[in-house]
């Protein structure tokens, strides 16, 4: 049996010049680095022409977070690179689901989650809207049942410092 | 103005004088303008990796020049720029700047896998500094003035340019005019080096003036940097020997009271004893590559160390440090020197420990020097290389190949000249030293300088004697010839029980291809021709080969093993 390490999961944030190759000389940086990127997410930001990107990724070696940081520094598009601190940051993410179930089980958990339904098609097959922390849409998906999903699609985390 | 007019105006108001390449079809524009123009010297290697050595050695070579050139190779698209690869590579790990410049398909048919067509800058992406497409005629001057300068500034590397060949060709009335002054890139994580904080000088020195036991090492940014001068005065100030990496050889003569000469794995015992038995490292301008340091695991883990590096990223990257100076070598050595708080401290026992490792294996080195043959009479390259130091004083020009010769040469060769040593490093590519000495001449033509070369590496760009036959470019080619991959077969005799997979050559007639490019050749056998066959090489004037026939046995000692730590270090054969 294989045994799963879990290591600390990492949020690191950058901002960068809009430019074509950007995403990829980080995306190649990291691999190099042999990581798995568990989300990656890049959008505008209210500055025309720079980008952010949040990065999440696993591992308990500080040192390697520090290397991995100092390289995506050195990207000449790179305005700025850090890791955010867990306590210190609101990570968020958002889901759109395609579930099957009956209308007042979806009722009875609207309370707990916040989630919008986005359509409906018959009294059983739903596709809602989950906005919220990684662990809190993993928990709703446990919640629901993963029988019951057909389809899933998560952005991935976006973050931002208090 | 065209496309390809503003090519080769921005590279001659960038003071580039030489273009090393290669035409093909999605370049012949510049290549015709350049014809047209007559104002920059082409060099036409015979295959595309030898023109990207050919600028390797040329911005090499004038680094330490008062007005630097960068060196500056050309190539069509697919075929042409793949080639290119190695040299790029090549530069990226030495942190050499060159410019790249690369025809591309034209813009309506890239993606659609036309004739010719590689993806450049997905390709150069990672082993290059940074890389450019423009798009329209009017990004090009810019584009190209923007290359020199990230190639050229900071931690220096290549830069390539993939040029679309209808961009070539586009009309522009763009009036972009390039002011080096007041440039800036519009690049923001392109920072300059920042200088040395004071809070940071202040601790290294009292970690300096505590140390009973320091050790000083001397990188290749001491050597970008021209920062060697800076370097003796501080070693002679502190009274702290020097040890050098490979590319640090020749900041400072390396027979000084207090060098080590090279450390790591084919350092000197002296040097790598010091830095086992250090309290305090003192790193100028280096990367503490594994060829270094050994097992990591068990390096400098008691020892504190000062890293003095312009790049942040390789600061605690292989070695945590006791203190990080994040500067240019050369004025972090000036605020040291000019620092009243530093002091000069006799360390006699240390001093007279590093004496005693000195002299571990000094007298065999010197007999197997004196005696200059192995058990099978064939002559050893350490004679060799000693005997051209001595014949040149240490003053002339050595580029090596990768392999035996070239740790040789780094160990055997009396460097006295500031920037006189060259060879591929980091990435150690074989076949570099003849075609990069054919651009470290071109920007040093006052210099004599000698291409060293084992007949393995020779052979993977032998062609390139066709551009030293047409330029009549003047080296000197030493083949130390042995008949097998000597580097590979001293690992096979060490760890691989002398099972010789793969490293058996049979090679041609030199003098016959040496005759065939009109280059005046001699083949030396015994030791007595030596010395004869180096001065007439030195004295001809004009290219001259000469081929020593060389021990395979012959083994290069000291020799840390790969993943070994410096405990484990090998200084003498082991018998049968």
């Amino acid at each position: 049996m294989t045994t799963v390490i879990k290591m600390k999961r990492r949020a690191i944030l950058a901002f960068m010049l809009d430019r074509p190759g950007v995403l990829n000389k980080i995306a190649m940086l990291i691999r190099r680095k042999m990581y798995n990127v568990d989300t990656l997410t890049v959008c505008s930001t209210n500055k025309p022409g720079v980008s952010r990107m949040t990065i999440t990724l696993r591992e308990d070696d500080e040192a390697r977070v520090t290397q991995v940081i100092r390289q995506i520094e050195k990207v000449t598009e790179v305005v700025s690179a850090k890791e955010l601190n867990r306590d210190e940051s609101y990570w968020r993410e958002v889901a759109i689901i395609k579930l099957e179930t009956d209308g007042e089980r979806l009722e009875a958990l609207r309370k707990k989650y916040n989630f919008e339904i986005l359509d409906r098609r018959n009294h059983e097959l739903y596709i809602v809207q989950v906005a919220g922390t990684t662990w809190s849409i993993d928990d709703f998906l446990a919640e629901v049942g993963r029988d019951r999903i057909i389809e899933i699609a998560r952005t991935g985390v976006t973050a931002m410092e208090n | 103005m065209k496309g390809t007019e503003l090519v080769i105006k921005a590279l001659k108001d960038r003071g580039v004088k030489y273009i090393f390449g290669y035409t093909g079809g999605a370049i012949m524009p510049v290549f015709d303008e350049m014809e047209k123009q007559q104002i920059l010297s082409f060099i036409m290697s015979r295959h595309e990796q030898g023109a990207a050595f050919m600028a390797q050695g040329l911005s090499r070579a004038s680094v330490s020049a008062p007005t630097p050139q960068i060196g500056v190779c050309m190539a069509t698209s697919g075929p042409g720029a793949m080639n290119l690869v190695t040299g790029v590579a090549d530069a990226v790990m030495d942190s050499v700047p060159m410019l790249v410049i690369t025809g591309q398909v034209p813009t309506g048919v890239i993606a659609t896998d036309a004739f010719q067509e590689s993806d450049v800058v997905g390709v150069m992406m990672p082993i290059s500094k940074q890389t450019y497409m423009p798009l329209s005629a009017d990004e090009i001057e810019k584009t190209l003035h923007e290359a020199v300068y990230v190639a050229t500034t900071g931690r220096t590397g290549p830069v390539i340019v993939d040029i679309p060949k209808d961009v070539q060709l586009q009309e522009t009335g763009s009036d972009y005019r390039f002011d080096p002054q007041k440039y800036r890139p519009e690049l923001p994580g392109f920072y300059f080096h920042p200088s040395p904080e004071r809070e940071n000088i202040h601790r290294a020195i009292r970690l300096i003036n505590k140390s009973e036991r320091p050790v000083m090492f001397c990188g290749h940014g001491v050597i970008s940097s021209n920062a060697g001068q800076r370097l003796r005065q501080f070693a002679e100030k502190t009274n702290i020997p020097v040890a050098f990496t490979l590319h640090g050889l020749s900041a400072i003569p390396v027979d000084h009271p207090l060098s080590l000469g090279m450390m790591g794995m084919h350092g000197t015992v002296e040097a790598n004893r010091a830095v086992v038995n250090a309290d305090l490292i003192i790193a100028f301008g280096m990367r503490f590559d594994d060829r270094v340091t050994g097992r990591l695991e068990e390096y400098a883990r008691e020892t504190a160390v000062i890293h003095v590096e312009i790049d942040p990223s390789e600061i605690d990257k292989n070695v945590p440090t006791s203190v990080a100076i994040n500067a240019d070598v050369g004025e972090a050595l000036e605020v040291l020197l000019n620092n009243p708080e530093l002091m000069y401290k006799p360390r006699r026992l240390w001093l007279e420990k590093i004496g005693e490792y000195r002299h571990e294996v000094a007298d065999e080195t010197r007999a197997e020097i004196e005696s200059g043959v192995g058990a099978e009479g064939q002559l050893l390259m350490k004679t060799i290389i000693h005997r051209l130091s001595e014949i040149t004083e240490g003053k002339d020009i050595v580029v090596a190949d990768v392999g035996q010769h070239q740790m040789i040469s780094a160990r055997f060769y009396n460097f006295q000249v500031n920037n006189t040593w060259f060879t591929s490093g980091g990435a150690g590519t074989m076949g570099a030293s003849l075609p990069m000495s054919v651009g470290v001449k071109l920007a040093r033509p006052d210099e004599r300088v000698w291409s060293v070369s084992g007949d393995g590496g020779f052979q993977m760009n032998i062609q390139e004697l066709g551009t030293i036959m047409e330029h009549d470019v003047d080296i000197k080619i030493i083949l130390l010839n042995n008949g097998y991959l000597g580097m590979v077969r001293q690992w096979q005799t060490l760890f691989y029980d002398g099972r010789y997979a793969g490293t058996p050559m049979k090679s041609p007639d030199f003098g016959l291809i040496a005759r065939a490019y009109n280059i005046p050749y001699q083949q030396v056998t015994v030791p007595d021709q030596i010395e004869p066959a180096i001065r007439a090489a030195a004295e001809h004037q004009g290219a001259y080969m000469l081929e020593f026939l060389c021990d395979p046995t012959e083994i290069v000692l000291p020799m840390v093993p790969s993943g070994g730590g410096f405990a484990d270090m090998i200084v003498s054969v082991p018998k049968p």
